[in-house]
């Protein structure tokens, strides 16, 4: 460094000390005669005490002032972050209630827009609907099973809240197991059917109800007039001849 | 904004406020200004904790929070204390919830501005076990900070008695042990924070499993080594 730019360095240093005395000087004792005290140094109001130093009392607030061998006061600049919390905290408030208003007719959300089947838990009884086939599956002990009439889903309590549309293919990825059915009878006849996509399938004999791995558990007594009208499907077996009406 | 001053007080110039806190200055009205900040805090993170599931669950969340936090204080509180009597410090129980307030604010600060990022990743991702494990990790984070206030805050009050300083101090490590279990099983008894997406809106679950093996099986789930049921 030569010697003109020292003297210019050295004309700033002294104008800068110059400006940190008077400021000094204007900061000091005289100047808080007569004001009421001020708030404790957190910011919040506190009772007097040996820790806060009257106002007719030399302070010893300046760091300049302190011995140099004690710590400094820790810094306090201005007081934005108590505001930037503020404002942070509105924000989140307005994003909390943006995220929620419902923005089409089935009550969506943008906090919960995303497709279900991503953030789906897969657990015993959770019902699922691929959107584009009118299927329902429920998942049961490691495995999707079809519950293959609305008899079933009402005669094994399913709730349709309950049921989560994923998108087309979300099923193929999981092992499909035997179907739910809901077997129906009423009073007035010994005739078990098997109710299947909207129509009815007479089981012809007890072996053939067994085989079909169906329990006494599955079957649901229903109205007469219910059953004969429901259309008739093939029989199970196939082939055994128009079915019985109940 | 008057209450958030306190943030100010405790972020900027910790020293003081721990020293004010040691001196009895101004306990109650820092106590007060501390709860309301920190509920407003907690109440907006667990409102947009809860949003993945529905308004109801956000709602439910933004009353949970708070309550985690100050229940798990009041459950807390009396074992510091008393802890600290027996091992010679001379602190007030004012003092010492004014301690563990601070740690709850400075944990509630840090959630609060954990808040953005949580809302980018709930609205980027759907995936439920991540988006927990996300809030673990933040509650996590969030609860370290705040305890290494404690610890300071603790050993700047209690500086002036030497006698036990060695045992108090083990004990308040000990006690912040205490208190991340309390607050786990307490966070366990009054979920569901998030809400299960297959699952409807529940104000509280029935008990059954604990809080660590459902964050094990989370991890295992996002990991591929196996389905949560």
């Amino acid at each position: 460094m030569n010697t003109p730019d020292r003297t210019r360095l050295d004309e700033l240093l002294d104008l800068l000390a110059d400006e940190v005395a008077v400021r000094l000087k204007a900061g000091g004792p005289a100047d808080h005669g007569g004001q009421a005290p001020s708030p404790g140094p957190t910011g919040l109001p506190a009772a007097p005490s040996a820790g806060v130093a009257p106002a007719d009392e030399p302070s010893l607030q300046p760091a300049s002032l302190a011995p140099a061998d004690e710590p400094l006061p820790p810094p306090v600049g201005p007081p934005h972050a108590a505001r930037l919390m503020a404002r942070l905290a509105l924000l989140m408030l307005v994003l909390a209630i943006l995220i929620n208003i419902p923005f089409n007719r089935h009550g969506t959300t943008l906090a919960t827009a995303l497709p279900d089947s991503a953030s789906l838990m897969i657990r015993n009884g959770l019902l699922v609907k691929e959107a584009g086939k009118p299927e329902i599956y429920v998942y049961q002990d490691g495995r999707f099973r079809w519950i293959s009439s609305l008899d079933a889903f009402e005669h094994y309590g399913f709730k349709w809240d309950n049921v989560r549309i994923v998108e087309d293919g979300f099923l193929a990825e999981f092992e499909i197991g035997t179907p739910l059915h809901a077997l129906l009878k009423c009073e007035s006849s010994p005739h078990i059917f098997r109710a299947e996509r909207g129509v009815k399938r007479w089981i012809i004999d007890i072996p053939t109800f067994e085989a079909e791995g169906h329990t006494w558990s599955d079957v649901r007594i229903v109205p007469c007039t219910y059953l004969r009208e429901m259309p008739d499907g093939e029989t199970i077996p196939p082939g055994h001849g128009p079915p019985p009406q109940p | 904004m008057g209450n958030l001053a306190v943030i100010e007080a405790i972020l900027r110039d910790r020293k003081n406020f721990f020293g004010e806190i040691r001196d009895g200055i101004g306990l109650a009205p820092k106590m007060r200004a501390m709860l309301l900040s920190s509920i407003a805090f907690l109440a907006l993170y667990g409102a947009v904790m809860g949003s993945t599931h529905s308004f109801w669950q956000a709602l439910s969340s933004a009353v949970k929070l708070p309550l985690l936090f100050l229940a798990t204080l009041v459950v807390c509180a009396p074992t510091l204390y008393f802890f600290n009597l027996i091992f010679g410090s001379n602190q007030s129980l004012g003092q010492n919830i004014a301690l563990m307030l601070t740690a709850i604010t400075v944990t509630a600060v840090v959630l609060l501005s954990f808040a953005p990022i949580l809302v980018f990743f709930l609205l980027t991702t759907g995936q439920y076990q991540f988006f927990k494990l996300l809030n673990v990790g933040i509650c996590a984070v969030a609860g370290l900070v705040g305890v290494m206030f404690l610890v300071q805050g603790m050993r700047i009050v209690a500086a002036g008695g030497k006698e036990g300083a060695g045992a108090r101090a083990n004990v308040v490590r000990l006690w912040i042990l205490i208190y991340a279990f309390v607050g786990s099983q307490m966070a366990w008894t009054l979920r569901p924070f998030i809400g299960a997406p297959s699952m409807k809106f529940e104000l509280f679950r029935q008990l059954g499993g604990n809080f660590y093996a459902n964050v094990f099986a989370s991890l295992g789930e996002i990991l591929g080594f196996f389905t949560v049921r």
